[in-house]
Order: C-alpha cells, then structure tokens, then sequence
C-alpha cells in the first residue's frame, strides 16, 4: 500500500524550484545545487513526486557516447498543487540563505 | 585450519582470475571510483526503479571534479540502497537484522553476566563488525533478482546440516565436531550441493555464485545466534573445558570459538566451496544461461527508446560470445577448480581422522 503523506517541506522546495518556470526541464544536478539538497536526499523525493504524479520526467539524448539524461518538470497537476500550498507552508519551505564570506 | 587457508588462497586466485576476465569499461565513460560505485547500487534497484538508476548514472557524468563526483556518487548510491519497494528481500532483510541484533544483544548480556572484563568486550566489538558487515552484504544480495530465496533456503539447509550433526543439542554445538565424516559433510558437501543447486536454480555461475553466499552469511548467523544462545544457557557446563580454567575464562573463549567458526570458518569455507561448485556446474553444463559470468558494461543506450538501456546491467547471455572464454582457458578453469574441490575434501578427510 502507497503511503500518501503530505510533501515535506524539502519537497516543497524542489516543487517551488521547479514551479519557478514549469514549462522548463530541469536537470537533477541543477535542483541539487539550487535547492542545496544532497543527491541522497533529492533522488527518492523525485521518485516519490513522480509516483505521486506531481512531476513528469523525460530523457534527454545522450551525446556521442554520453548516457542519456533524466529531464523534470511539474506536471498539471504538480502546478495545480503548489498553486494550493498555503503561505504559511510556502514561507517555511524557503530555503536557508547560505552564508557566504565572499558575500558578506 | 588448512581448510580456511585453501579456501582464502581460492578466493584470491578467484578474484584475480575475475579481474582479469572482465570486459574493459567503455572508454567514453570515465570508469573512476564514483562511477563505479554508484553503477553498482543501481545495479541492487528492483527494475521497477532501474530507470532511476540511470538517471543518477547520467547526471553523474555531466559532474566535473572529483569531489562533488564523490559526494553526489555517494548520496545516490545511499539512495538507491535504501529505494523502495523491497519486496520480500525487506522481509528478510529484517529478519536477518533481527538475528544480527539478538546475537549482539545475547553475546552483551553474557559478557555482563560472567564479567568478562575487556577480553570479553573486544570479543563483542569484533562479533559487532562481523554482525554488521554480515547484515549490509546480506541486504545487497536479498536485492539482487532471483537470489533471495535459493539463497535463504541454502542457508537453512547449512544451518540443519550443522545443527543436525551436533545433535539439535546446545551441548553439541559448544562441543567441537570430531568425527571425519561430520566434517566432511558440513565443510564440503553441502556448501558443494548449496552450490550446484544454486547454479542449476539460478542459470548461471554468477547467480549460484551469489546463492552460494548469500547461503554463507544466513547460514553462518543463524548458528552463530544458536551457538551464543547455547553458551548464556550453558555457561561454565556442557562439555568439559581446559582444566583449572575460570568460570569467565570458559564462557570467553565458548564465545571466541563461536566467532571463529560461525561468523569465519562457516561462512569462507561455504562461500568458498559453493563458488567453486556453481562455477564448476555452469562450465559442465553450458547452456545458454548456464555459460558465463554477469559483467557490468556501460550505459550508452540513448533514452527510454532503447529498451536495452533500462538495466544498466547485462545478463549472462547478453553479454555475448565476445566475452565466453576460450576452449583450453575454460579446461585449465575446470582443472583448477575441481582440484581445489579434490583438495578440500582430501583435507577434511585427513583432518577428520587427525582429530
């Protein structure tokens, strides 16, 4: 039986990352250094996104002898699901500034 | 002791001879560490997930730098150990975990009991490494298609074999095994049938292979659970120790021997003598599943179109004739092996009588 907990609130940062320009696909490399999420972390929540239907998912061809790459986006119904969070969930799910040295 | 050296050196010469025999990696591909390590997680994915398992092979090719190579290899490896669904390899994997726990729980409590001091301690920090490798290589192997239950299965038939020759009896399976044929039977044939079986079950060298160990590791923890639980109910009795020995010292090394031969001596000498016998049935039978190894090869395929491309592992018979060995390798291959079996048996024998 799949389980259907509510996202947790690092999914909620790649759903908003990714709702940032939903036509787009993205790489999971990218969401990884823009949601400063571990790639341990971020892989099973695409899964489960996907499972759930809230993320569509494509290949890239490969170039020459390059493997091909894995593509995401959010589906309509992702879309229609990040349209209904709540503010008070969305401002919680922001992600942490960094703090940098070279920034301050 | 003659028996776990042969089977060490077996294990060596077996590794060599893989090395050697494994097709070169795609020189496209970059072929380091990272790569590899994580070609090898996604390659326990249930393929329902295997899709995933080349997404995370592609993106790690578009990494530069070898650190976020590492640590992005890493965390998907992580990942991918970890990814549902499980099935029924999660079943037993926590029965196997629960074995593992109720060993360390038992062996601690004893140490307690019978003050072992820091002799005892070391015994259990060692026992601990063992549970826990032992734990880890298991839930690698239940993951693996078509291993979990030849393999599970093998090592309940280990653990009857042993159980049986000492008389289901705690008394017996603290008392070392003396007579000839005992030994013969649990060192040799059985890891030997353990082995042929699973090669015959699992249509390939490289499956008996892996049944062959899996059958290893279970068989070797479930005694090793038995042999601790018989040690806390015998404590000091049972059969008779060294004399003028303490209480704590007897109940030490009990617990010592039970290291020793079900966590090391059980385990190398079935994964040993059941490599030797599934790879052995699959050069006698050569079928076309019963021929050759699995070699991992490269993801090169283009997309979800190729359907070749969704198992980032190849199949025995995929691998292709490019990769069978040659007539007069695979006789030396035979030789090498059944005189390994020869020799095992002929040690047990001698060693039987000896002791």
């Amino acid at each position: 039986m799949q389980r259907n907990r509510p996202p947790s609130a690092q999914a909620i940062n790649v759903l908003r990352a990714l709702a940032a320009d939903p036509a787009r696909w993205r790489y999971g490399y990218d969401l990884v250094t823009e949601v400063h999420l571990k790639s341990g972390s971020l892989y099973p929540m695409l899964v489960r996104l996907a499972d759930r239907g809230l993320l569509e998912t494509s290949w890239e061809p490969g170039q020459g002898s390059r493997p091909p790459r894995h593509l995401y986006r959010l589906s309509l119904a992702g879309r229609e699901y990040v349209a209904a969070l709540p503010s008070v969930q969305a401002g919680r799910a922001v992600p942490r500034p960094h703090n940098r040295w070279s920034e301050a | 002791m003659l028996i776990v050296m042969m089977c060490l050196a077996g294990s060596a010469a077996a590794l060599i001879l893989r090395s050697a025999r494994t097709v070169p990696a795609d020189p496209a591909t970059r072929g380091d560490v990272p790569e590899r390590l994580l070609r090898w997680a996604a390659g326990l994915l249930s393929a329902q997930r295997a899709e995933w398992g080349q997404a995370m092979l592609g993106e790690l090719d578009h990494i530069d730098g070898r650190g976020p190579r590492w640590r992005f290899a890493a965390g998907c490896a992580g990942a991918a150990l970890l990814l549902p669904p499980w099935g029924p390899a999660a079943a037993a994997m926590w029965v196997m975990a629960a074995a593992a726990a109720g060993a360390a729980d038992v062996f601690a409590a004893v140490a307690v009991r019978y003050r072992l001091g820091a002799g005892g301690w070391i015994f259990a920090a060692i026992a601990l490494v063992f549970l826990v490798s032992f734990t880890l290589a298991a839930a690698t192997l239940l993951r693996r298609p078509g291993i979990a239950l030849p393999g599970l299965l093998g090592g309940l038939v280990v653990t009857l074999t042993w159980l049986a020759l000492s008389g289901f009896t705690f008394y017996g399976v603290t008392a070392p095994m003396t007579a000839p044929w005992s030994r013969l039977i649990a060192q040799v044939m059985v890891p030997a049938l353990v082995g042929v079986a699973g090669a015959l079950w699992g249509g390939s060298a490289a499956v008996g292979r892996r049944i062959a160990r899996l059958a290893a590791i279970s068989g070797g923890l479930g005694l090793y659970l038995y042999a601790t639980i018989a040690v806390a109910v015998l404590g000091a009795g049972g059969p008779p120790s060294d004399p003028g020995s303490t209480v704590s010292y007897t109940v030490g090394d009990r617990l010592g021997s039970a290291i020793l031969k079900d966590l090391v001596l059980l385990p190398l000498v079935t994964a040993t003598i059941g490599w030797a016998a599934a790879a052995a049935t699959a050069r006698l039978r050569p079928g076309p599943a019963l021929a050759t190894s699995v070699f991992s090869v490269p993801v090169t395929a283009a997309g979800p179109a190729a359907e070749a491309s969704r198992n980032p592992v190849t199949t025995p018979h995929e691998a292709g004739p490019a990769v069978r060995i040659r007539t007069w390798h695979r006789t030396a291959w035979l030789l090498l092996l059944w005189a390994a079996v020869a020799a095992a048996v002929f040690l047990a024998v001698v060693g039987g009588l000896r002791g």
